[in-house]
């Protein structure tokens, strides 16, 4: 592959970040663009209606907490605006397919690890699930496998951090177990 | 000659025991996450911050400079051997490094990248210690319309210089705002934003913010892709030493990457990607015999690793003047470093210069033992580095995350910082997905609140006049560079397509 022009050619074309074409898009409409855009103009709105219900005080700056929040509104605004020209003239680059197995792995298993964080089971076994999850969603489907050196994993840091830097880490019975030996 | 007593100082503060042990753990622990394929330094330093919460400050400064310093190092080895820079600072380094290791001279192309790390690192560092002084003389002069004007100016960089579209850039920018002013109100002690929820009522941690937006968002990005993640790393072939005649042909590219990386660095243009660019075209452009047959052919040219390599450790002490003399991060690492002082209630300006003299020079003192450690740790133990490449991907990547969750966890003690993370973590993947850069979103939610507390106050000591911000020479003239470095760019590349037109029509 070393001396193929087309790679030479490639790499005469090599561009600083900044000279970019932003016109390099689809040229599609873009559904997913204007769903950004929608989230824009939701954001702005929270914003403004957060901060109109701040109390008012008199001072000297003759602006309060509010001022700034108003700013930045009214730029996401504008930028939502812009967005949705972006996307109706469909210059978003075109994306990869997205693997949504992966992502759903990745994401559910975060969310598992809030939960059992939450439901008290400790840190260690929280986060072995986390890690089986992970790894399967970068296609290890060996689950078990990934358990086992997830929760290998996971205890040894928790050792770490818990001993080594003295952060707490949310304990369950497994934690006060060893928590129970050490001392 | 007084800055030469001062770093003296200094290094009677980095040789202290406890803070060269600091120094170790930081550079050890930089390298090792760094060279994890696709982690360049910001993320490295972004997934320890939580970690170095319980080291005091000026142990957890020296720590951080070591991670970021270990950090590029490591990010050369993953560039040469795997093909798959960390962040844009090695994209030009994997170009050359990345053929050197498929023509069995992957060791001549670490070894020459180290030792470039290690002389950009080492010279610059001392330019930071020369100039440093200097620019903290002319800061000291400044007022509120002043340091507002320069936030506004790294505002404006950050977001024209990453990323291809100024307007996504803006968006970025705009959404770090918000995440910076959700919380306590400095001034006032009004709650904004929080929805009623207690841990948000207390400013979000800037280690959420990061790590979600960078490591999280990062991870679910790969996750979301068809790829097959079971690649396989180059083997290090070769010796890692320099010989004489490899000596040579390295030396001028390092002290020109050098040059460039310093000069970039501080310049507000977003780190190390325009450095070691002109510095890769530039020993490209200049090579003659062996070395334009190997540019040419693609067999890797050493001297494309020797000058980008010192080119972006250089670049990375440059960044570190405008850092820690004015506050200001010019790249997502150096905001990172920033997030890091804040933890410990520092403020980065020239008045760090003053009240902390002993933590900003034992801070300088120590990038040059950094440095030196890492060259120690890169060159005869690099076999211990390149064993890290071969842990299989699934569960390098499982392990990333659990180690960011753990950290996040640890530092905040509630489950509730994971809600958050995964809140941010699906921000920047979303924002990754549709090309928005993430440095603009991370500096806006560090600087934003700065900026915010400098206009009120100058607000308040003028009454409510605005006019207050432009009536300030010194302030005129950084809206005038924040003007220039926005349109210049443009400008520039306007200007070279109408020359290659030019050129297309006479030939």
């Amino acid at each position: 592959m070393s001396g193929d022009p087309k790679n030479k050619a490639a790499e005469e074309e090599l561009r600083l970040p900044f000279e970019d074409e932003p016109a390099g898009g689809t040229g599609k409409r873009d559904a997913a663009g204007l769903v950004i855009a929608v989230a824009l103009f939701a954001l702005a709105a929270v914003i403004v209606n957060d901060a109109s219900g701040y109390t008012i005080r008199r001072s000297y700056a003759r602006f309060g907490p509010e001022i700034v929040p108003y700013v930045i509104a009214s730029g996401i605004t504008i930028l939502a605006v812009i967005t949705v020209i972006m996307a109706w003239r469909g210059q978003f680059e075109a994306r990869d397919r997205l693997n949504i197995g992966g992502l759903s792995w990745l994401v559910g298993g975060i969310l598992v690890e809030i939960v059992m964080l939450y439901g008290g089971t400790g840190f260690i076994a929280g986060s072995a699930v986390l890690f089986a999850c992970a790894a399967r969603a970068f296609g290890q489907a060996t689950l078990l496998l990934n358990l086992a050196i997830g929760a290998v994993l996971s205890t040894l840091l928790f050792l770490l951090f818990r001993y080594g830097l003295g952060l707490s880490l949310p304990s369950g019975p497994l934690e006060r177990a060893i928590d129970l030996l050490v001392r | 000659m007084d800055t030469f007593i001062l770093l003296f100082d200094g290094l009677g503060t980095a040789m202290q025991p406890m803070n060269l042990m600091f120094a170790l753990l930081g550079v050890m622990l930089g390298t090792a996450v760094g060279v994890m394929p696709g982690i360049g330094p910001a993320l490295t330093v972004a997934l320890l911050l939580p970690v170095s919460l319980s080291f005091g400050a000026t142990g957890s400064m020296i720590m951080f400079a070591g991670i970021y310093y270990g950090g590029m190092y490591g990010g050369a080895i993953s560039s040469i051997l795997l093909n798959t820079p960390g962040e844009t600072a090695s994209i030009m380094t994997a170009l050359e490094g990345n053929r050197m290791a498929k023509r069995g001279r992957g060791g001549k192309a670490l070894g020459a990248a180290a030792f470039g790390s290690f002389f950009g690192g080492m010279f610059a560092t001392l330019g930071l210690a020369i100039v440093a002084p200097f620019m903290v003389m002319v800061a000291l002069s400044f007022g509120t319309a002043e340091y507002f004007a320069l936030m506004v100016l790294s505002f404006m960089t950050v977001s024209a210089a990453f990323g291809g579209s100024m307007s996504r850039g803006l968006t970025a920018l705009f959404i770090g705002l918000t995440i910076g002013i959700v919380g306590t109100d400095k001034l006032t002690g009004q709650v904004r934003l929080a929805f009623g929820i207690p841990e948000m009522s207390d400013n979000i941690s800037i280690a959420i913010v990061a790590v979600g937006l960078f490591a999280i968002g990062e991870t679910m990005y790969l996750a979301s892709q068809h790829i097959n993640h079971k690649t396989k790393a180059q083997a290090v072939s070769g010796s890692v030493w320099l010989n004489w005649s490899d000596f040579k042909r390295c030396i001028r590219p390092y002290i020109r990457g050098t040059g460039l990386g310093f000069l970039f660095g501080p310049l507000p243009t977003g780190g190390a990607e325009i450095p070691t660019f002109l510095s890769y075209t530039t020993e490209k452009r200049l090579a003659t015999g062996e070395a334009r047959r190997e540019f040419d052919e693609g067999l890797g040219a050493i001297e494309g690793v020797a000058g980008p390599e010192a080119a972006n450790n250089a670049s990375a002490a440059g960044t570190l003047i405008p850092l820690l003399t004015l506050g200001l991060p010019t790249s997502a690492t150096a905001a990172m470093m920033l997030a890091g002082f804040q933890q410990y209630g520092l403020q980065p300006g020239p008045l760090l210069f003053t009240n902390n003299a002993e933590l900003v020079w034992g801070l300088v003192a120590s990038l040059f033992i950094a440095n030196l450690m890492l060259v120690v740790l890169n060159v005869p133990f690099i076999g211990i580095w390149v064993k890290l490449l071969t842990i299989p991907r699934p569960w390098l990547y499982a392990g990333i995350l659990t180690f960011a969750t753990l950290g996040i966890v640890g530092a905040q003690g509630s489950p509730f910082a994971l809600v958050l993370l995964l809140g941010f973590g699906l921000i920047g993947f979303v924002m990754r997905r549709f090309g928005y850069p993430l440095a603009p979103a991370l500096v806006g939610a560090i600087l934003g609140p700065l900026a915010e507390e400098q206009l009120r106050r100058g607000l308040m000591i003028n009454q409510g006049d605005w006019w207050f911000l432009l009536n300030s020479n010194i302030a005129l003239t950084i809206y005038a560079i924040a003007l220039l470095s926005i349109f210049g760019p443009r400008l520039w590349s306007f200007t070279r397509k109408a020359i290659r037109q030019n050129k297309g029509a006479h030939s």
